[in-house]
């Protein structure tokens, strides 16, 4: 029996005793318990507030239409990782390659069976719901996103487009980047890094006032990218979130971000005579609101709106170009009105999204939700575009989907996104599946999703050229036109069919899946040949000018598994494998296209929690060769193993872990995506306290 | 808490039996008529005392009146102390009938047992005329939900502060009983809150909320919930509120069901020289259930009205 209450019996007793002898006593003077007596009622029949709500609620990986990997805290931890895209290496069917090439560097070539190229725009990415891809090339800027790895609760990747739920660009795959709530938070973090290459810092505080729960994220970053490029970057940034209970039924959140910082750019093997090593400057910032109110139990109405603004300013002069001309024409190479020429290539995007969504479920067995939304993009790059104006790109989109379970072995989904955009005009993405649950833990899909992948700038607007004056009447101008778009081009297309499973054997959670992906209409780089100039300007390159157009079909069938085995409770394993090949179906595909992604990729995680507060974790990445696109070269068999150790240590004021990385342990020479970029063995330690 | 209840309340009987026998001519003023104190007149306030009316024309076999008294609309409380049984709706009312004259029978009800063991001694009153029907399910019947609900589940996380720390053991003994692994980390400060619920959530299958002030807030409602189910672990709540925020599942008693258990109560009481019985757990209950919460997580349950009935039998009730 509980010591308060055999306390609060004898006391009774004798206080009755007392009370009988008519003598007062306190009895709590007498017996001085506590008693938790703060606890009321409204601690039981309080409203709270609904968390858990419907739109919160995604479907179970089980019920899901297309196959999903979760890169939750504890693997982002464990993986050891700084940067976001090496966590894809854990996701079967993906590629991850660092590349420091021409502009943007370093950054990630991340895509999902193959089609990657430096500036990869096949995949949709957002953080917490706010897409990141850049306008300008469809791909995400990875470095310079205003994220700190500390703050993202989870990594959810849709394998397989998903158009339906997320629209064009959703084409390969889906990134879902969410971040901690501030009221999951602790109140101060501070987190330092120090090793090869890299040295970083963050500090974050979190608190609560009333109604409103926020968090403050600052924080640098040195980089000093791959060995023997010049990819530095030095980058300063801060991101704030708060989230204001309102009342019971509405909600809102703010989000606030901005990076500024300093970068590399430019290697001269790569160009040695108009984009020289130099340095750049980089800034951007968002700013995002949400409105969440509940209309009902079963119900979810959810506007959001953000603006956000990225520039990126380099500029270059060329070497002096009077020896090159020469090798033409030294009268022609006399007669430049200047020795080298300069280069704006200033570029700033901006991006206002405004959606709506509303969930609702309908009986047991329907839930459904369906939105609209309107985007602008603009684009001003001078040099890439060929003019100084900004460029608007305007995008509607109507989208649902419903989930139906009218069995608890079966459930449908069927969905559909209508857009409208202005490059391409109205086209519409539908997707179905069926999926068929035998029993809790075995789940079986068939699926069938489309998508369209809008061309982007690089393929749709680029008139992207070198020209220089002469003080002769013919020619004039000495031109090499790298890009010409004709513009026109029609979206790619993807239908990808798939039949998977999902489920638990024992400790063993288990996500296998055949797929088989049509892709037509591809877009690629390739000659134009109507391109004329008038007779008064000189084409250098008059057989290597470049225009986006549509371009062969292929197929790309295979398997992919992904598993993770709890061995006991202090071990887990994660193992991840995916094998596919790349057929062209219609001729017209670029030259590697076939190669673009490796056969074989395996990832494997091993990591265990010792006692004492220590844990390890060791990974092994695998992909076999490989030639990527734009950019790309051949790239051998690459292996890496990362190794991960860690202490973590608590006293009454602080909970904190130092940890040890090192990655490519064994020092093995491997190349990623070009055989310039090339990564030896590195070590870092890191210290995180949180009070 | 109820706790243990088998023990508790052998405990408790013990006490009251030792008490009565010698205290008799001190409890004796039989009451003739029934005064409701409402702490506020909150819809369950309103809708218990509806149902406790309509129970007692239904019983037929007593005349007791009823009068209602609202706490936030009088200045002072004033019962016809000698002849009337207090029932007391919420902790407020509560505090104010434990003042009267300290032969006036008290019933509590909306009250958690924690708060009522506080005003027992702090009112220098006597089980016997002062006693209630907490708002705390007995921990066998929480956990049988838990054993209906989720079969397969085995380690049960229970995140314990200040309030709820002493009830460890008795949630061990009767967790260990219904064949639980309880897991348990306790709190001091609510900055520890995350830190240690992540850590209970690695290892637990399901977690078990225990009505804490510290722990189990409308401040922590969002990251508990959150956090539960970004780790994919169900919450067992306390009351029905908490499974409408995000809770799997609760065992709760409703107003009507209070009523009905008060009614009986006060029928038997009065046909027993008016002395009240030891303070008890709600008889009669219902179950909540998230379905959306379920289906999410991917767990298969069963229609409420089976689920009750499960465990109606499993208490032996019809």
């Amino acid at each position: 029996m509980d010591s308060r209450l055999q306390v609060v019996c004898f006391g009774l007793l004798l206080a009755s005793f007392v009370a009988h002898a008519d003598i007062q006593l306190d009895a709590q003077q007498a017996y001085p318990i506590v008693f938790a007596d703060n606890l009321s009622e409204d601690d039981y029949l309080g409203e709270l507030p609904k968390v858990l709500t419907v739109s919160r609620l995604s479907q179970s990986i089980a019920d899901s239409p297309s196959a999903v990997t979760v890169i939750d805290r504890a693997t982002i931890r464990a993986s050891g990782a700084v940067d976001i895209p090496e966590l894809f290496r854990l996701v079967p069917g993906m590629y991850v390659g660092a590349n420091a090439g021409y502009v943007y560097n370093t950054n990630y070539a991340v895509s999902y069976h193959g089609m990657n190229t430096a500036y990869p725009g096949n995949m949709q990415v957002l953080i917490n719901g706010r897409s990141v891809y850049t306008p300008l090339f469809g791909g995400v800027k990875w470095s310079e996103l205003p994220i700190a790895l500390m703050d993202i609760e989870r990594i959810e990747v849709t394998r397989g487009p998903n158009a339906a739920s997320y629209g064009a660009n959703a084409f390969a795959a889906t990134v879902n980047i969410l971040t901690s709530t501030p009221s999951e938070t602790p109140a101060n973090t501070v987190l330092a890094t120090h090793g090869n290459g890299r040295n970083e810092a963050f500090y974050r505080h979190a608190g609560k006032t009333g109604d409103l729960a926020y968090r403050v994220t600052t924080g640098y970053r040195q980089d000093d990218g791959l060995d023997d490029r010049n990819d530095f970057k030095r980058t300063r940034f801060a991101n704030a979130q708060a989230d204001y209970q309102l009342n019971l039924n509405n909600y809102l959140e703010f989000e606030f971000g901005l990076t500024e910082g300093a970068r590399g750019e430019g290697n001269a093997q790569e160009d040695n005579i108009v984009f020289l090593p130099r340095t750049k400057q980089m800034n951007n910032y968002y700013g995002l609101a949400r409105w969440k109110h509940q209309l009902s139990e079963t119900s979810d109405f959810q506007l959001q709106a953000y603006h956000s603004y990225d520039r990126s300013d380099d500029e270059t002069t060329s070497v002096n170009l009077r020896p090159l001309i020469a090798l033409i024409s030294p009268i022609l190479a006399a007669s430049l009105v200047s020795d080298s020429i300069y280069i704006n290539n200033e570029v700033i995007t901006e991006r206002t999204d405004i959606e709506a969504q509303h969930i609702f479920g309908l009986g047991a067995t329907i839930r459904a939700v369906w939105g609209a939304s309107v985007r602008q993009d603009t684009t001003y790059a001078p040099h890439y575009l060929g003019n100084k104006k900004t460029d608007k790109f305007n995008l509607q989109r109507l989208f649902g989907h419903v989930e139906w379970r009218p069995h608890a072995m079966w459930t449908l989904n069927t969905g559909a996104m209508l857009e409208h955009n202005d490059f391409t005009g109205t086209d519409i993405s539908p997707r179905a599946s069926l999926n068929f649950k035998p029993h809790p833990n075995h789940a079986l899909r068939l699926g069938i999703s489309s998508a369209l992948r809008t061309p982007n700038y690089v393929e749709e607007k680029f008139n992207q050229k070198y020209a220089i004056a002469t003080t002769l009447v013919v020619p004039r101008l000495v031109l090499q036109q790298v890009l010409a778009n004709k513009g026109n081009v029609n979206p790619e297309q993807i239908i990808s069919r798939d039949l998977g499973y999902v489920g638990k054997l024992g400790g063993v959670q288990l996500d296998a899946r055949i797929f088989s992906d049509e892709i037509t209409e591809v877009i690629r780089l390739d000659e134009r040949t109507d391109f004329t100039v008038p007779a008064d300007v000189l084409l250098v390159n008059p057989t290597n000018v470049d225009t986006g157009l549509n371009s062969g079909s292929a197929k790309v069938e295979g398997f992919e598994l992904q598993t993770n085995w709890k061995i006991g409770t202090r071990t887990n394993l994660l193992l991840n494998h995916s094998h596919m090949r790349i057929r062209e179906t219609q001729n017209g595909l670029s030259r590697n296209f076939t190669k673009s992604m490796p056969v074989n990729t395996l990832s494997a995680m091993l990591t265990h929690d010792f006692k004492n507060g220590w844990d390890a974790s060791l990974a092994y990445y695998q992909s076999s060769e490989t030639t990527q696109l734009g950019d790309g070269d051949p790239v051998g068999l690459t292996r890496r193993c990362d190794v991960r150790v860690a202490r973590k240590f608590n006293t009454s004021r602080w909970n904190g872990e130092v940890s040890a990385v090192v990655e490519n342990l064994f020092n093995t020479h491997y190349e990623e995506f070009a055989d310039y970029n090339t990564l030896n063995r590195r070590a870092r330690v890191n210290l995180r306290l949180d009070f | 808490m109820l706790k243990h209840q088998k023990k508790w309340v052998a405990n408790l009987l013990a006490s009251f039996t030792l008490a009565l026998v010698l205290f008799v001519p001190y409890f004796a003023q039989a009451y003739t008529g029934i005064t409701i104190v409402m702490s506020a007149p909150t819809d369950s306030n309103l809708e218990f005392v509806e149902a406790f009316k309509l129970e007692l024309m239904n019983a037929r076999s007593t005349n007791l009146r009823v009068k209602v008294i609202d706490l936030s609309e009088v200045e002072k409380l004033v019962v016809a102390e000698n002849s009337e049984l207090v029932i007391a709706l919420g902790v407020r009312a509560l505090e104010a009938s434990s003042k009267l004259k300290l032969t006036t029978p008290v019933l509590g009800v909306f009250t958690p047992l924690p708060t009522f063991n506080s005003l027992l001694v702090n009112s220098k009153r006597m089980l016997g005329n002062f006693s209630a029907i907490v708002l705390d399910q007995p921990y066998s019947r929480r956990f049988s939900l838990i054993k209906t609900v989720l079969p397969e589940a085995k380690n049960l996380g229970v995140l314990l502060g200040p309030d709820s720390s002493s009830d460890m053991d008795d949630i061990r003994e009767v967790g260990e009983s219904a064949q639980f692994n309880i897991l348990q980390e306790s709190i001091q400060l609510q900055t520890d809150l995350i830190p240690h619920l992540t850590t209970l959530l690695g290892v637990s299958d399901a977690l078990m909320a225990v009505p804490d002030s510290l722990v189990y807030t409308r401040e922590t409602v969002q990251p508990i919930l959150l956090t539960s189910y970004r780790h994919q672990k169900p919450v067992f709540g306390f009351s029905q509120s908490y499974v409408r925020a995000g809770a799997l599942a609760a065992v709760y008693s409703s107003s009507k069901q209070l009523a009905k258990q008060a009614a009986e109560i006060s029928i038997k009481s009065q046909q027993l020289s008016s002395i009240l019985p030891p303070p008890q757990a709600p008889k009669y209950f219902s179950v909540a259930l998230n379905y959306q919460v379920a289906r999410s997580l991917n767990i298969q349950i069963a229609d409420e009205n089976v689920i009750n009935k499960k465990m109606l039998a499993l208490e032996g009730q019809p």
